[in-house]
């Protein structure tokens, strides 16, 4: 499948490998999951604790000696390794098939080079696309096996509908889901609110890193005088007169709309990457590194 | 204010259709561009704070649509040619007749001419009527003839192609009956026959003027190798004037003669022309306080007047010696072939049935020469050949006729100037092209070939033989008096003539039926030249009507025109009350700011 693909070939194949090494470099021994969290179960072999064992539950750990000395029914905890789950959602909404590169392709390569390292470094990823709700979902896999299933999970999804962040996270973690870091890959060009989503994120405690994607010419529009602007997901129409004014303050309020999400996620502690589509996305996947949230 | 190219109604249309054009353009959307983008989230943000400033958003587009509506009115009110001062007039139609004979060009004490007045005073004349109204401008010497009257401005771009006439006939025009008002400005000297309906603005002050009223060089009828200059001096001033004659000429002939000259009186002058060579002669008066310049020099020609060395080269003719022994202005040396000598000097050479073998240095007649290399061939001998022809208007046969001439024998010779052919047609004067008797050429040098003996024909003993002689001697030696002529439109009776002043420089010609005309808008000596034929035009003004500067007919009862503001005079029309350079400059500078602000973001 990867020999067919035109959005990963042989050289997106490279850089990913490239950025593998790299990120080696950039955190010695981040595959031994020196980062993750220690999870005390019935069952392992390094001993963590005792626990007072509850009426129905299985005696097979019940620690016969302790009961004989100390006439107490406790139970043996063993620690075990927890591995990170990694939600890695990318706006699959109509927006995103904006700009040249594609917002949606460069997002898509984004997501897969995220989905490469993480899978190669033994975490749970699970790949989202979402737009008004989920569109589609790879349930969390793991393992170096997987990546191309991943891949294929990618190139299968085609940009379409509008953009509900809330209701794709409501849905999506409405079923249990155990706390990891969510990555959010997006113009968070969100007209139900992408900080309501986000709030939602802080509920269920899911740490957050955002990715917002936007093109060039999203940033500095070049538009005739007079213009009926059509929007790419609701079909709405609105028209405007278009003077060098106007165009300098929709700057402004682009710029605005960046902070306000850079803004809540430094508050709140999330990372956040902000790129236009004609930077090379290894260059972005390191600024991702460099963050210190995605890997260590 | 009033327009001058537009009347009042037209003006109103073209501002108000100005005016709604722009106006509709404001208000007229085109069909936008769709634009698909990402959302319009940002936008509908960035309009809903755009939306607060509603009000100035408005202020400024009716700012900048009044600015829009003020450029356009500016410029098309511009078109229009506005003016001020002139609503309160009523409308009025004005003729003006503006006097611009030689007079004219009178000097006034205030330093402008008489001319400049009336203009300015013409011009005043046109303010005063209404945009509205019809003008015309017409002159006394026919510049500006009688036509459609007009809009004001068409009348003062007539007004200012006008200028002083010296020369030609002045006259007061005559005029289709009109309701308009009638107005002649004139100093009242040289036009007479005014209408009673005209009201006479007089431009008329008394001035000095002492000037040459004749100048003319004569040869003494009884030594025609002796010319005289007759001069008359006019003193046109209402006082006694000392004045001085000088009189210049080639060779370094100067003479000069103090004179006083009482009110009204002339003296004339004959003056001995024997210090002076060949050429041009000037003659120039000078006077205190001379007001009127363009009869205070003149111009002639003194023709040749040495006795020239003739040799006749002959077998033995007796018509030609015998004519030539008492022909006055020449000298003549015979000799026979055998002892004609190449290179003696002489200034006319006659060669009669003999031709060197070079040609001479100078001028020839020759008489049936025969074939050398320097001439035409001899195609062959024609017997009794018929006098088809010949060029009365030619110099040589002035006052010659050929009626009775009969010849023998005559030989056919080549049309063409020379044997090699390379030369242009010799100019056929007697004859038909296939058999002709007597031509000329100026290859440099005049030749004039008669391709008969005298000895084959009666010509002889024609009464004109001898005419034709005194002719031919005067034509190769070029010795012509000046054609005399007024400034002003002159006709020379040569064909295609081109024509240079004393300065060789090339004048303006027109050519007519056998005619050349030029214009000689002052005192000047002409050349005229056409082929072989020149001509000198003596064009002086020396006319005692026109230099009788202060023989104005007006009486003390006619309105003179304020000669105190010559300004006036200069001021170019176009300018002074209108608007329209003012309007355009409104105009440009609005746009300026328009643009200014429109890029600096102050207005968008």
């Amino acid at each position: 499948m990867a020999e067919s693909s035109t959005l990963f070939d042989d050289e997106f194949m490279n850089r990913l490998n490239y950025l593998t090494i790299v990120s080696k470099h950039m955190i010695p021994g981040h595959l031994h999951g020196e980062h993750r969290a220690k999870k005390k179960t019935d069952s392992g072999i390094e001993f963590a604790d005792y626990r007072q064992y509850v009426a129905g539950e299985d005696t097979k750990n019940v620690d016969w000696r302790t009961f004989l000395r100390l006439d107490k029914l406790v139970l043996r905890m063993f620690e075990e390794d927890a591995d990170l789950p990694i939600y890695i959602f990318f706006d699959s909404s109509k927006s995103m098939d904006h700009g040249d590169p594609s917002k949606y392709d460069f997002a898509r390569k984004i997501a897969a080079a995220l989905a490469y390292i993480g899978l190669l470094n033994h975490d749970r990823v699970s790949l989202v696309g979402f737009a008004d709700g989920i569109a589609q979902e790879m349930s969390a896999r793991k393992g170096r096996t997987q990546i191309w299933r991943a891949f294929n999970f990618l190139e299968s999804l085609q940009p379409s509908g509008a953009t509900s962040m809330v209701k794709a996270f409501r849905n999506f973690f409405s079923a249990r889901r155990r706390r990891g870091l969510v990555v959010v890959v997006s113009d968070f060009l969100d007209e139900t609110g992408w900080d309501k989503a986000f709030d939602m994120l802080r509920y269920y405690k899911q740490d957050l890193f955002a990715v917002h994607v936007y093109s060039t010419d999203e940033e500095h529009p070049d538009l005739p005088d007079e213009v009926l602007l059509e929007d790419a997901e609701s079909g709405k129409t609105e028209r405007i007169k278009v003077t060098p004014g106007l165009l300098d303050a929709y700057s402004e309020v682009f710029e605005e709309h960046c902070e306000e999400v850079s803004a809540y996620c430094r508050k709140n502690g999330y990372g956040y990457v902000r790129t236009d589509t004609e930077l090379p996305f290894e260059e972005l996947i390191l600024r991702v590194f460099r963050q210190g949230r995605f890997l260590g | 204010m009033s327009f001058l190219s537009l009347s009042p109604a037209m003006a109103g249309l073209l501002l108000a259709a100005t005016a709604a054009s722009i106006v509709v353009l404001y208000w007229l959307k085109p069909p936008p561009k769709r634009v698909v983008v990402p959302s319009n989230l940002l936008w509908k943000r960035l309009l809903r704070e755009k939306k607060k400033k509603t009000f100035l958003d408005r202020l400024r587009w009716w700012i900048s649509l009044m600015i829009a509506i003020t450029v356009g009115l500016s410029v098309a009110t511009a078109l229009g040619r506005p003016e001020v001062g002139s609503s309160a007039n009523e409308i009025r139609d004005i003729t003006v007749v503006i006097d611009n004979s030689a007079t004219m060009a009178t000097r006034s004490s205030d330093g402008y001419t008489r001319w400049e007045h009336a203009v300015a005073e013409a011009r005043e004349l046109l303010q005063q009527g209404s945009a509205g109204g019809r003008f015309l401008i017409v002159d006394t010497t026919g510049q500006a003839p009688p036509t459609e009257a007009s809009d004001r401005g068409s009348a003062l771009d007539v007004l200012e192609g006008l200028n002083v006439s010296l020369g030609g006939e002045s006259k007061f025009p005559m005029l289709a009956a009109s309701d308009g008002e009638l107005y002649f400005v004139s100093d009242g000297v040289m036009v007479d026959d005014v209408p009673p309906e005209a009201t006479v603005v007089s431009v008329f002050e008394a001035a000095d003027n002492v000037g040459i009223t004749a100048f003319e060089i004569r040869s003494v009828p009884a030594s025609p190798l002796e010319y005289q200059a007759f001069l008359e001096v006019t003193n046109a001033s209402g006082r006694p004037k000392d004045a001085r004659i000088r009189l210049s000429g080639s060779g370094g002939g100067r003479l000069g003669e103090d004179v006083t000259l009482q009110p009204g009186e002339s003296q004339g002058r004959t003056i001995n022309l024997s210090s002076f060579d060949r050429g041009p002669v000037r003659v120039a008066v000078t006077s205190d306080a001379d007001a009127f310049a363009a009869d205070d020099y003149a111009f002639s020609f003194l023709p040749v007047r040495n006795r020239m060395v003739v040799v006749l080269v002959s077998p033995g003719s007796i018509y030609l010696e015998n004519l030539l022994l008492i022909e006055p202005r020449i000298t003549v040396d015979f000799k026979t072939p055998q002892e004609y000598v190449t290179g003696v000097a002489a200034d006319v050479y006659i060669f009669d049935r003999y031709a060197p073998p070079t040609p001479p240095s100078g001028p020839a007649l020759l008489f049936l020469p025969p074939d050398v290399s320097w001439l035409a061939p001899t195609l062959g001998i024609v017997e009794s050949p018929e006098v088809m022809g010949w060029n009365a208007a030619h110099p040589l046969l002035q006052f010659v006729s050929l009626e009775d001439l009969r010849v023998d024998r005559a030989a056919r010779i080549s049309p063409l100037a020379s044997t090699d052919g390379s030369a242009d047609l010799a100019d056929i004067i007697v004859g038909s092209p296939s058999s002709p008797l007597i031509v000329v050429t100026e290859n440099p040098e005049k030749v004039l070939r008669v391709s008969f003996a005298l000895e084959d024909s009666n010509f002889p003993l024609q009464p004109g033989f001898p005419i034709f002689i005194s002719n031919a001697l005067s034509w190769m030696m070029d010795e012509q008096v000046a054609l005399t002529s007024a400034p002003g439109r002159v006709e020379v009776p040569l064909p295609a003539a081109t024509v240079v002043d004393l300065e060789g420089k090339e004048v303006v010609t027109w050519t007519l039926t056998e005619r050349t005309v030029f214009v000689a808008d002052g005192p000047g000596l002409y050349t005229a030249a056409s082929g072989t034929r020149r001509l000198r035009v003596a064009v002086n003004l020396a006319d005692r009507e026109r230099s009788a500067v202060n023989a104005t007919s007006f009486g003390p009862d006619v309105q003179t025109a304020s000669i105190s503001q010559p300004s006036g005079a200069v001021q170019p029309a176009g300018w002074g009350d209108e608007l329209w350079i003012l309007l355009l400059t409104i105009a440009t500078a609005l746009v300026i700011v328009e643009w200014f602000t429109y890029h600096r973001r102050l207005t968008v």
